[in-house]
């Protein structure tokens, strides 16, 4: 058992898994995931989806994901500085912009171009009483409050065309970065790349699915042991049910803050 | 085991349709197809609906439409899934009306389009896939210029993919002329093997995420 995570009250679950797509051609899962506690009750969280057009989008969405959380961690963040809307934006900013050159310099150091390092990134900073995310790409973050409340924080960036998007290479990526700091008592967080999009997002509306997200919200508040947790969830993901619908690689965090009053 | 850990059984998902992805077979009809090359080419229109509905994802998200170019342009096949569509039965004659055929598949897919956003569905790049023989026959000069210079514009603003394949006497310098990718020459009549490409690269590219290009498989069945 991970002692910080006993002392803090977040529970968290991620997983990220092959899509069916990728299994056939023995490609790797191109997504990748990563989480931290620190102190304070913040919670920092990434998922990355490296383009399937990219030969090298592994490598590229685990450098990020890497970078992200590692860089973040340095920032001493508490609950007090998510009260500041242009510093935490600031923050948020200056690590990407420094994942996004890690990812470029990874790419250079390995004699190929930083598109085929391409990938997505968004990147959760949540504390009991506020979230902020920043997004580069497609995916989404969705946090309900402890009033039951559901709602995205970000939404997709696609372009005309359902495989459009932005990339962390892109040279216009931190312009486009959604940015997004939400204020109330959370409950939960939950990211997803885009493998699970169609299936949590009402696509028409850009609202999150209630019947997917509740009881996945659910699991992770009661899950007991981490481990077990983890281990369902990879089932889940890779369960028929899933499989029929989506042929993409998967990445799932969810999160539940306990409150103590 | 805890009820909670059931997620399967619990877990639902939001009904969105799936997302389109749309192919266009611009196919030349005229007289100098008769024969064996007419019998090959709806030899490989069955292979690609195989090879298709033997994907469950690309027979639910790639959509087929038909035109024929002969002395007159037809939809012989409006858009359909592939686990909808039936290939017809072609038969040759007339004349290469190639430009008003080039000019109806920009219909069909600016149309098509309309219909997706208003229903709320997510579509990926259209792709237009032109067969020919021969080369313009039997319309003005300037519809075929005009379709042409349509065809770059579209291709340009990427909204849509047009490919040409020539087969046998093909003018492949003229091809070269209309459209803005190379042409490919069809190795004999391997159109059974251009099809089975053909499903693979919609089937890449109907679960693919881009920067710029899907990788489409190798081509096996023809030459630049």
């Amino acid at each position: 058992m991970d002692t910080l995570s006993q002392i803090s009250h977040w529970r968290v679950v991620a997983a990220s898994v092959c899509g069916v797509s990728h299994i056939k051609t023995n490609q790797l899962c191109q997504d990748a995931h990563h989480w931290e506690l620190l102190p304070d009750n913040i919670l920092v969280a990434a998922v990355a989806d490296g383009a399937g057009s990219a030969s090298l989008g592994k490598v590229g969405a685990m450098v990020a994901v890497e970078t992200a959380i590692e860089e973040i961690s340095f920032h001493n963040l508490t609950q007090e500085v998510l009260q500041d809307d242009a510093l935490i934006q600031e923050i948020l900013t200056t690590v990407l912009v420094s994942a996004k050159k890690t990812v470029e310099s990874e790419a250079d150091a390995c004699n190929v171009q930083a598109r085929d390092f391409a990938t997505t990134l968004i990147l959760v900073i949540a504390s009991p009483q506020a979230i902020a995310v920043a997004q580069i790409g497609d995916g989404v973050a969705v946090a309900k409050d402890t009033n039951g409340n559901l709602v995205a924080l970000t939404l997709p960036d696609n372009g005309e065309y359902i495989n459009q998007t932005i990339f962390l290479t892109s040279p216009e990526a931190i312009d486009k970065m959604q940015f997004k700091l939400w204020r109330l008592s959370v409950a939960n967080v939950g990211i997803l790349t885009d493998g699970l999009q169609m299936l949590a997002l009402n696509m028409a509306v850009g609202a999150p699915h209630k019947p997917f997200f509740f009881p996945l919200f659910d699991f992770v508040t009661k899950a007991p042991d981490r481990n077990e947790a983890k281990e369902e969830l990879v089932k889940f993901l890779s369960s028929e049910k899933i499989t029929q619908r989506t042929d993409d690689d998967l990445t799932l965090i969810l999160a539940a803050f306990h409150h103590h009053y | 085991m805890l009820d909670t850990l059931k997620l399967d059984e619990v877990v639902e998902f939001a009904e969105n349709p799936e997302p389109r992805c749309p192919c266009v077979l611009l196919l030349d009809t005229s007289g100098s197809m008769q024969g064996e090359a007419i019998n090959a080419l709806n030899q490989g229109l069955q292979s690609f609906r195989n090879e298709l509905i033997d994907n469950s994802l690309a027979s639910r998200r790639v959509e087929v439409a038909i035109i024929t170019f002969d002395s007159h342009v037809n939809v012989v096949q409006d858009f359909v899934t592939a686990d909808q569509f039936h290939p017809p039965m072609l038969t040759a004659q007339g004349l290469t009306t190639m430009g008003a055929g080039i000019h109806k598949a920009l219909d069909l897919i600016q149309e098509r389009k309309a219909q997706y956003r208003s229903n709320g569905v997510a579509y990926y790049r259209p792709w237009i896939f032109m067969i020919t023989d021969g080369e313009p026959q039997g319309e003005f000069d300037d519809v075929v210029t005009q379709a042409s210079k349509r065809l770059q514009q579209d291709e340009a603003s990427k909204r849509v993919a047009f490919f040409t394949v020539g087969v046998e006497n093909a003018n492949m310098n003229l091809l070269s002329q209309i459209a803005v990718r190379t042409p490919l020459h069809l190795k004999g009549l391997n159109f059974v093997e251009m099809f089975m490409w053909l499903s693979a690269s919609m089937a890449a590219v109907s679960h693919s995420k881009v920067d710029e290009q899907v990788a489409l498989p190798p081509i096996g069945w023809g030459n630049v």
